[in-house]
């Protein structure tokens, strides 16, 4: 496109000072020159591959050589070359091709061809010239900077491509991994022999579809939207269902938290899972991790022989702060409520925690 | 025991897995329990040629197939036969496809490091119409609720606030019994409220693929009106 407009500007040019040309036939010949090879390069640089030295070598020759028939064809004081400024065209083929070293060559090149050829330079041939070379360096530069950005455009969607298939390998080998495990559970149950093989293989499979539900968690958009300062607390709850008995449920989402409020109430669940495995041992628990806009909600429930009655209320008269007391004091420093309930069939404790921040520490404590 | 035996001699069951080790040996303890197993699939596709001719009432069905995937069987087998049930026994467990699961009809989900004992229960209960929670599924049932519920449009399914709370206590890993013990209900009043909050998602989803195949049909009959790009929000 570039090459046309500049054909059409040489040969306006050229009828416009028609009455300057001395030798019409040689004139005539460097003009159908220009109209045959302007098409001719257009066509053959368009295509990178076609983008030979040879080819660009022709391209540069021919400009240069009708700069420098600019004297004989129109005689020594002659004020435009015949092409004028069609060189631009094969300066930027040597540019894009070349960067801002063949940039800079062919500008060279020309610029040397074009002060050559003059009998006395003018303020204006010399800007001319300096233009001709910092244009050259100017488009070599971009050209290499926007192949390198094209490369890294290239190269992430590539990694992109390879993390899709990755997960989806993944998948087919975790899903693989899970089936075997489960097997070896249920031999394990009903061979005594493979009991403790089974026993591993649940410990096992527990913490793989833990991993893999962490990574679903990471997978969508979340990456974008996840702040420095902000945790998911279902990623960051989900290692627990590594323990034994213990299964972390969700509601299929991310739960976003700010960072503090997800690893106090991470401490918080650690802390209430420690207690059953200090005084249930071998009891299940489930937590339950439920969020609405305003609000998340823990539910920690195991069903072990419960708390015996009295035992809270004794401890805190003899004045020692028990397990309990520590968890409620974490949770009201996040502002929010803890409530706990146990029988002999099970403890249950309910976390309602706001899901804004609140004040660092040391808030309102309510009860 | 001897009726019970003869009423689950009945139970007709099709397992459809791509692992030939757990179709073998969920096919063998189904059969040593009486069960009848009519038919056996390894791909998606396969289970729904098979369907029509086997016609069982519970298909066992693992998720993660070659080829059609297990929630398109649980669609086309139920469209097939809306009596039949879906038992999903999957062993990854992948949230977007247990849920999406559920909502196509399957009114049972077990992770396959589930014990025989619960597998056979499993069969049997979905087999009687009921249905089969984990904790797990509990859970993403309530989000679908919360989720669905958070454009207010009183077209979406809701839960009443008794559904809610049976839901929570199935999520928290309570049994049927302790929850009608808890609530002072009959263990057939809370298998009806976990029933309902399939059976309204489930209804919900139908309701929705017509809503979209309507859209579509009649925007390929119009030609559309140009307003593809069209969102809700």
């Amino acid at each position: 496109m570039l090459r046309f407009v500049l054909l059409l500007n040489a040969l306006v040019l050229y009828a416009y000072r028609i009455d300057a040309v001395t030798r019409p036939v040689l004139g005539a010949v460097c003009v159908l020159a220009m109209v045959v090879w302007t098409p001719l390069a257009s066509w053959l640089l368009a295509d990178p591959a076609r983008r030979t030295p040879w080819w660009l070598g022709l391209d540069l020759a021919l400009a240069l050589a009708l700069v420098l028939l600019s004297p004989v064809v129109k005689g020594a004081g002659f004020g435009a070359t015949v092409p004028g400024f069609w060189v631009v065209g094969a300066l930027m083929a040597w540019a894009v091709r070349y960067r801002w070293p063949g940039g800079l060559l062919a500008g060279a090149a020309l610029a040397t061809a074009d002060l050559a050829v003059r009998r006395d330079v003018t303020q204006a041939n010399a800007g001319n010239v300096f233009l001709l070379l910092l244009g050259g360096v100017i488009v070599g530069s971009m050209a290499e900077s926007l192949h390198r950005m094209a490369l890294e455009r290239d190269r992430a969607q590539h990694e992109a491509a390879v993390a899709a298939e990755r997960t989806r390998l993944a998948r087919a080998v975790h899903d693989g991994v899970l089936q075997v495990l489960g097997l070896v559970q249920r031999h394990g149950r009903e061979v005594p022999e493979l009991a403790e093989l089974g026993r591993l293989a649940g410990e096992q499979e527990v913490a793989l579809r833990a991993l893999i539900r962490r990574q679903d968690t990471v997978d969508p958009d979340a990456l974008a939207v996840s702040a420095p300062d902000r945790v998911d607390l279902v990623a960051a709850l989900a290692p627990y269902a590594g323990r034994p008995g213990v299964e972390v449920v969700d509601l299929g989402e991310r739960v976003e938290v700010a960072a503090r409020i997800g690893s106090e109430l991470s401490s918080v669940v650690a802390a209430c899972l420690d207690n059953v495995g200090r005084h249930a041992p071998g009891a299940s628990a489930w937590v339950l991790v439920e969020a609405d806009d305003e609000r998340v909600v823990l539910t920690v429930r195991d069903d072990g022989p419960g708390i015996p009655a009295g035992r809270l209320e004794q401890a805190a008269a003899e004045g020692r702060l028990g397990v309990a007391e520590s968890i409620r004091g974490r949770v009201a420093d996040l502002g929010g409520t803890a409530d706990l309930r146990t029988d002999p069939t099970g403890t249950c404790w309910t976390f309602s925690v706001p899901r804004a921040t609140t004040e660092p520490a040391g808030g309102r404590i309510g009860s | 025991m001897d009726a019970q035996l003869q009423e689950e001699a009945r139970v007709s069951v099709m397992v459809v897995d791509d692992h030939p080790m757990w179709r073998d040996a969920v096919e063998r303890d189904l059969r040593e329990a009486g069960f009848d197993v009519v038919g056996v699939a390894a791909t998606g596709d396969e289970a729904v040629r098979r369907f029509p001719a086997c016609r069982p009432q519970v298909v066992v069905l693992d998720l993660q197939l070659p080829g059609r995937s297990g929630v398109e069987v649980t669609r086309e087998v139920l469209q097939h036969d809306p009596s039949a049930r879906v038992l999903v026994l999957s062993a990854s467990g992948e949230q977007a496809d247990v849920l999406a699961a559920v909502k196509a009809g399957a009114t049972g989900y077990l992770v396959k490091s589930a014990s025989r004992a619960e597998l056979l229960d499993a069969v049997r209960r979905v087999a009687r119409g009921d249905a089969v929670f984990t904790a797990g599924l509990a859970g993403l049932v309530l989000g679908e609720y919360r989720r669905l519920s958070a454009p207010a449009d009183p077209g979406r399914p809701t839960l009443t606030e008794r559904e809610t709370e049976v839901l929570r206590m199935v999520a928290t890993g309570q049994s049927y019994k302790q929850i009608a013990e808890r609530l002072v209900l009959s263990h057939r009043t809370v298998q009806n409220h976990v029933q309902n909050t399939l059976r309204k998602l489930q209804l919900h989803n139908r309701v929705e693929l017509t809503r979209y195949a309507i859209e579509q049909g009649i925007d390929g009959d119009d030609g559309g009106d140009g307003d593809d790009g069209d969102g809700a929000g």
